[in-house]
């Protein structure tokens, strides 16, 4: 069971067949693929799969992911690929880290400050929305406990971040997971055809997308599907920094979440987790944030040149070639994303996790929609 | 008939009648009983995506997943050792992988003349997908296999 991460380098050669797999599949979806579904006239409209169906080089690669490993190699990835699909989490990380140059502090603070408003409110009330139904349902109190930061602050990471605080047995844990990645693939493909079909700008699709969709990897996804332009202002850019904002609020979500278990637990109760907040800031606190704001400290310092603002002067040679290479390397990553999606356990996930998920999830989704419409005027592009 | 029962055992009570099945069944033919638990090894490759989660708090998650399962296990080896009590050739095997390929695996090896399975085994502890697990079985075994609810 153990994660066995020996480190990149020596991990290199037996990630090398799935990394060939991951860089081949990109490299034919953006130079043969996308041109050609641009160009191909379907239902009588030339592009027709770009226009109406919004496929990009982002949703192709995850697709593709998909389609490896829940139909050509039968519901498992092979071995000989599985350390290269492993290293897929290693790029989106590089990714985030690298999206720091498309900010500067000032920018970061304009954007930010509205992310905090809304994502700690968003947090705050997904939580007590969770609580409050499972007590209604009579779900665990650990699963609760899961199911209330999974929902509220990143899904996944948030999860296991959780569980050991709350005591959740692996089942639990293994039922939220489910339901947060069914949930989360599901708003990841309608959210660019609802964002296009509003007439969302950047600005309000990723406000949306960030406070709306469950799990971090798909947050990503649904802005690059969306405009998979990486510049300041494009929707990954706005919907990162509410990502970020998320993925910063975790420790604080598990110290709440725990608090609230032990309270609940009679006082005989011995064992499991109890942490400070110091403990679980050190913990839980992910690495790649800091990465991420030293980016933006050198870009803010110039470090990398003109940063291509609107209105400003153009981005320069070195910042137009980081994100050249941010789109190729988000487009390796969410190709390994697709192929950890697995549909066997999506398909079994049920019971009363799911039916709080899905009226957590789209109670959240809805709302997050709602307010970008509601507070347009008030979003501060950058 | 038989001279090798295979059992998969996982602690619960969902087990405890497949495992009074299989000891009844080696106890009439003088068959040598096997009890099996699988730790789950798939659990990494279920939270896959998890790429926000430093190194250390994604390992200190799948350490805290493996202890109750290494709990899990070692109920398990008490109510298999409990209910064969008075058979005289049994053991008790700890294996670890996918449960639904390591069962698969006993399900279509020459030795094994017999695989009993409940069709709640190793959901005490596991992911969604080993609901499906007897299916699989039941479409995948090539030796006599024993599906109890």
């Amino acid at each position: 069971m153990s994660d066995n991460s020996p480190g990149f380098f020596q991990k290199l050669p037996s990630a090398l067949p799935g990394l060939v797999l991951i860089v081949l599949t990109m490299v034919v979806i953006r130079q043969w693929l996308e041109p050609w579904m641009t160009n191909a006239a379907i239902f009588g409209q030339k592009g027709w799969m770009v226009k109406v169906l919004h496929l990009n080089y982002i949703l192709l690669g995850i697709i593709c992911g998909m389609l490896y490993r829940n139909v050509i190699f039968g519901g498992r990835m092979p071995a000989i690929f599985s350390d290269g699909f492993k290293l897929s989490r290693l790029m989106i990380k590089t990714g985030i880290i690298l999206l720091g140059s498309l900010y500067t502090v000032q920018g970061i603070v304009k954007l930010g400050s509205m992310a905090v408003f809304l994502i700690g409110g968003f947090v705050i009330m997904t939580i007590v929305m969770v609580l409050w139904l499972g007590k209604l349902l009579k779900l665990d109190r650990s699963m609760t406990g899961v199911l209330a930061n999974a929902l509220s602050v990143c899904g996944v990471s948030a999860a296991v971040a959780t569980s050991p605080a709350v005591e959740a047995k692996a089942s639990q844990v293994a039922y939220a997971i489910a339901t947060i990645l069914g949930f989360g693939i599901l708003t990841m493909f309608i959210s660019p055809f609802i964002g296009h079909a509003l007439g969302f700008t950047d600005l309000q699709y990723g406000a949306w997308i960030g406070t709306g969709i469950l799990n971090s990897g798909q947050v990503l996804a649904a802005a690059l599907a969306f405009n998979p332009n990486v510049a300041p202002g494009t929707s990954v850019s706005v919907a990162e920094i509410w990502n970020i904002m998320r993925v910063i609020s975790i420790p604080f979500a598990v110290f709440a979440v725990t608090v609230w278990y032990w309270a609940g637990k009679e006082e005989s109760a011995e064992g499991g987790q109890k942490k400070t907040l110091g403990t679980l800031l050190v913990e839980k606190f992910p690495v790649f944030v800091i990465g991420f704001m030293v980016m933006v400290a050198l870009t803010s310092m110039g470090a990398f040149g003109e940063v291509g603002v609107k209105g400003g002067a153009p981005a320069s040679d070195t910042i137009k070639m980081l994100r050249l290479w941010m789109t190729w390397i988000f487009g390796f990553g969410l190709v390994g994303l697709g192929g950890y999606i697995d549909f066997k356990e999506l398909a079994k996930a049920g019971g009363t996790p799911l039916k709080v998920g899905l009226i957590v999830g789209t109670t959240k989704y809805v709302l997050a929609l709602l307010l970008v419409i509601l507070i347009k005027d008030y979003l501060v592009a950058i | 008939m038989y001279r090798q029962i295979v059992v998969a055992v996982d602690g619960s009570a969902a087990t405890a009648e497949a495992l009074e099945h299989a000891a009844h069944l080696a106890r009439r033919s003088g068959a040598a009983l096997t009890g099996v638990f699988v730790l789950d090894g798939n659990w990494a490759d279920f939270i896959g995506n998890d790429w926000q989660s430093s190194k250390g708090a994604r390992q200190g998650f799948l350490d805290y997943i493996r202890q109750e399962q290494e709990e899990q296990a070692e109920a398990a080896r008490g109510q298999f050792e409990a209910a064969v009590a008075g058979l005289e050739s049994t053991q008790f095997s700890l294996l670890a992988g996918d449960p639904t390929e390591e069962l698969v695996k006993l399900a279509s090896q020459p030795s094994t003349d017999l695989l009993v399975v409940s069709r709640q085994v190793f959901q005490v502890s596991g992911r969604p997908s080993l609901k499906s697990l007897a299916k699989t079985l039941a479409q995948k075994a090539t030796r006599p296999l024993l599906l109890l609810g």
